[in-house]
């Protein structure tokens, strides 16, 4: 089992073959198709592909339920802004009343149509972080040539989050070892003490940050000056072949994107009106 | 042949009442391996931290006299120079893992004085050997334990190769076992390349047998300066300043004082327990 | 006598989440007034029992009863009243920017009134030897020996009967240790808690303790007096930890007689003097 950035993936899952600049690429571009694409069906289509693709790079689906009650507030949220506080439009075709505010057609399916885009692209941001780990994304932006700078920070503050993360669990239990407790507690209070959170946090990253700075000047990193002209060797890149599979898989991805592109543009394929959406629950017949 | 040399050294850090470090004189020769003892708030990470530019370079103070290291002052090193010839390592081993993985770890300081990549294989091999990390190099920082990060730090600045190491209390954060696998890194370290460590530290059991030369450090100045054996002869002065003397070498330095052992004093429990022998068979004899 | 003890721990199992067992079968009981050493190695399961006994951690099997609670039916307000643990870096457990707020935290946390809060915190600043000059300081700013002992106020404001103190004299020099240990010795014998202090300092426990537990991967591998512990080799050989250095050399001359519950230099003078040819 190795650790990503969401879950656990064991060794024989195929995702490692895969080159982590395939990953990201994979994340930005398809993470743009649900942008092109108006028809619910469709994207519902990309959501449950993402997810197949999850199963079969053996992710701990079981972590998924997680996003249950999510998925459904958000969803639940959509429709009451879209709908019973979305305002008069006689424009509208009113389908039927709740509390006494009129339920449009045309609400209900934008609401519906924003949700199918949402789906897709949450879907694809958990799939990058639930197979990628840490090493990954680093390797994939220094594989398309990111300053290193960027790349390193970027890293570090991976690095910072996971340890400010190992504090507040201890910070939480040293509470609580002191009778803190917010049973039978107002909303405030629990707020107000969840803030309290971050003083020891700071007080730790202080104490850190001048630590983990000498570090870096005592590893020769310049930040400035002759020696930060360097040429740095990505030793870490020697790990990673870029292979045929590869090449084939970012292919096929930049493909399927064209041919949506030239599919919205100029044959208007995806669009609403041809939608099952409209077809099925059109009340303009 | 001297690398490092203080002269009439002080440092007052900003906004405190008084040196950290009055007038040190110290000279470090190329090869010795030094330990620095002394209490906490003594001076030690400040002298430290002075030998290998970090002060006056990220920290606010003033310094008085000089600090001469491979023949320049420290301030007058190009950025980031001295640094990789004075190897650093520190006593907190989670703030010195900067990197995701071990391997990137010990790669980073090699990729940062631009090694090419042929070279920094070769050097990752013996470093990896050396800290006995092979089975470690792909796990992240949050699966290793506090020592086994220690031995990523060493492994880390001794791959960079430097001319001179210097270890602030790489061993107080640690566990006996961990400390010990430190501690056999240095004395592998000291047999194979021979240079230069300086080493702060509190527990001296383990130091005291490979140091060369110990440096008592006592509010801010030296009080003490010389080989182990001789060192520990001065046990009373270091029982006021609040030194422990390791176990065994207390034991016969009593011994020696009321003249039933002769000679140097032992540093490890295996010299112990023959001169212990020795002790027995001759007090046998005389009876 | 029918006396129980304070603490019972009944073939206590706990697992973390993710699945690894950390406690295998821990069967232990502490009474009041106890001066007792936690030992093993890291991983060994000390800071894990450590936080079963408080109420931290809940048993996954087994039982833990402190003063008559069993720890699975009771809140940890009410365990950490009895069974303090103060954490091993002072800063994770520093929530005000005063120490007199901070030692006033445990107190307020459960709600007892102001008056009763001001006693207790003067009563614990007291015996912690906190100069009153300090109430308004941040703690944040002071040095980590001061800090230390705040952290230890804080807990003792609680008045538990049994504290808990993870690693006191890591990074300390010598008189710090002393100082530390001195202390905790003295909140034994004066005001009769009981103490457990969590640590690898093998010369500490040698002085200090007069119980040792020693563990290793989940379970209790010896629990006796600190000579009686020390001077089993292979014991402490399955904790992979040393004897003082001292204990060592006891052990290296037992042909020549010495006791192998040696623990100090001067009990080591003791038996050379003892058995000297003469």
């Amino acid at each position: 089992m190795n650790k990503t950035l969401l879950g656990y993936v064991p060794d024989e899952s195929p995702i490692y073959a895969i080159h982590p600049f395939v990953k990201l690429f994979f994340l930005l571009i398809v993470s743009l198709f649900p942008l092109f694409i108006q028809a619910p069906e469709w994207n519902l289509l990309i959501f449950f592909v993402v997810i197949i693709l999850m199963a079969i790079s053996k992710v701990n689906m079981s972590v998924m339920k997680i996003y249950v009650p999510v998925a459904i507030s958000m969803g639940t949220i959509i429709l009451i802004s879209y709908t019973i506080l979305g305002g008069i439009h006689p424009e509208f075709y009113e389908w039927f009343r709740v509390f006494g505010r009129p339920i449009y057609w045309e609400r209900v399916r934008d609401a519906l149509v924003v949700y199918c885009r949402i789906l897709p692209m949450i879907a694809t941001m958990v799939f990058f972080l639930s197979t990628s780990r840490e090493r990954d994304i680093i390797v994939a932006m220094r594989s398309i040539k990111i300053p290193f700078v960027v790349t390193y920070v970027f890293a570090m503050a991976l690095r910072s989050a996971g340890m400010v993360l190992e504090d507040f669990q201890i910070v939480r239990q040293a509470e609580q070892a002191r009778g803190f407790t917010t049973a039978g507690k107002s909303l405030i209070f629990k707020i107000r003490q969840y803030v309290m959170y971050m003083i020891p946090l700071f007080a730790l990253s202080l104490r850190r940050s001048e630590e983990f700075t000498n570090a870096l000047v005592a590893r020769g990193y310049a930040f400035t000056g002759e020696a930060a002209k360097v040429k740095r060797a990505d030793f870490v890149l020697t790990h990673y072949k870029f292979g045929t599979s590869d090449i084939i898989m970012t292919t096929v991805i930049l493909g399927l994107f064209i041919a949506l592109l030239v599919f919205r543009f100029a044959f208007g394929s995806f669009g609403l009106d041809t939608s099952w959406i409209t077809i099925l629950f059109s009340p303009y017949k | 042949m001297e690398i490092i040399q203080l002269k009439d050294y002080s440092w007052t850090y900003l906004n405190t009442s008084g040196p950290a470090l009055k007038e040190i004189n110290l000279t470090i020769n190329e090869g010795e391996f030094v330990g620095i003892i002394g209490p906490n708030g003594a001076g030690k990470t400040t002298l430290a931290y002075s030998m290998n530019g970090l002060i006056p370079g990220q920290y606010h103070g003033i310094k008085k006299g000089e600090v001469v290291v491979f023949g320049k002052e420290v301030e007058v090193h190009e950025r980031g120079a001295l640094q990789r010839k004075v190897g650093m390592v520190f006593s907190d081993p989670e703030a010195q893992f900067t990197a995701m993985t071990v391997e990137d770890e010990l790669v980073f300081g090699m990729e940062n004085i631009g090694m090419t990549i042929p070279e920094i294989r070769e050097r990752l091999d013996w470093v990896t050997d050396l800290t006995e990390l092979g089975p470690l190099l792909n796990k992240p920082p949050y699966e290793l334990s506090g020592g086994q990060k220690q031995r990523v730090a060493l492994g880390a600045v001794l791959a960079m190769s430097p001319d001179v190491l210097i270890l602030d209390e790489p061993t107080s954060m640690l566990d006996p076992i961990s400390r010990t696998r430190v501690f056999n890194v240095l004395e592998k370290t000291k047999k194979e390349k021979n240079n230069t460590v300086i080493v702060i530290e509190h527990s001296l059991e383990r130091l005291v047998p490979l140091a060369d030369r110990l440096i008592l450090l006592h509010d801010g100045q030296v009080i003490l300066d010389g080989p182990p054996r001789e060192f520990f002869k001065e046990m009373a002065l270091l029982v006021e300043k609040g030194i422990e003397a390791p176990g065994v070498i207390s034991f016969f330095h009593q011994l020696i004082e009321e003249g039933y052992a002769q000679g140097e004093l032992p540093l490890t429990v295996d010299e112990a327990a023959e001169r212990l022998d020795e002790v027995f068979a001759n007090l046998n004899k005389k009876a | 006598m029918d006396t129980k003890p304070f603490i019972q721990v009944q073939d206590l199992v706990y697992c973390y989440p993710d699945g690894t067992k950390a406690l295998n079968g821990i069967n232990l009981e502490v009474g009041l007034g106890e001066m007792m050493a936690l030992i093993g190695q890291n991983g060994s399961g000390k800071t894990t029992l450590s936080k079963c006994l408080n109420g931290l951690f809940k048993p996954t099997e087994g039982d833990v009863i402190v003063d008559g609670l069993n720890s699975r039916d009771t809140s940890i307000v009410q365990m950490v009243k009895r069974v303090g643990y103060v954490f091993q870096n002072p800063d994770h457990q520093l929530f005000n920017n005063n120490c007199w707020d901070e030692i006033a935290y445990g107190p307020r946390n459960i709600e007892l009134p102001e008056e009763e809060v001001k006693e207790r915190v003067a009563e614990a600043a007291q015996v912690v030897g906190l100069d009153e000059g300090y109430f308004t300081e941040h703690p944040f700013f002071l040095s980590k020996g001061l800090r230390q002992r705040v952290a230890i106020a804080s807990i003792l404001a609680l008045r538990p009967r049994v504290i808990i103190v993870d690693e006191p004299t890591t990074g300390q020099d010598k008189y710090q240790s002393i100082e530390i240990m001195n202390f905790l010795k003295g909140l034994n014998e004066e005001h009769g808690h009981t103490i457990i202090i969590i640590t690898h300092d093998m010369p500490i426990v040698a002085a200090y303790a007069k119980r040792v537990v020693a563990m290793g991967t989940g379970r209790i591998l010896a629990d006796d007096a600190p000579d009686k512990v020390f001077s089993q080799p292979d014991v402490l050989a399955k904790t992979f930890l040393e004897p003082p250095q001292i204990t060592q050399l006891a052990h290296r001359a037992r042909l020549l007689g010495f006791d192998q519950g040696v623990l100090t230099v001067g009990e080591m003078k003791e038996e050379f003097d003892r058995l000297m040819p003469r």
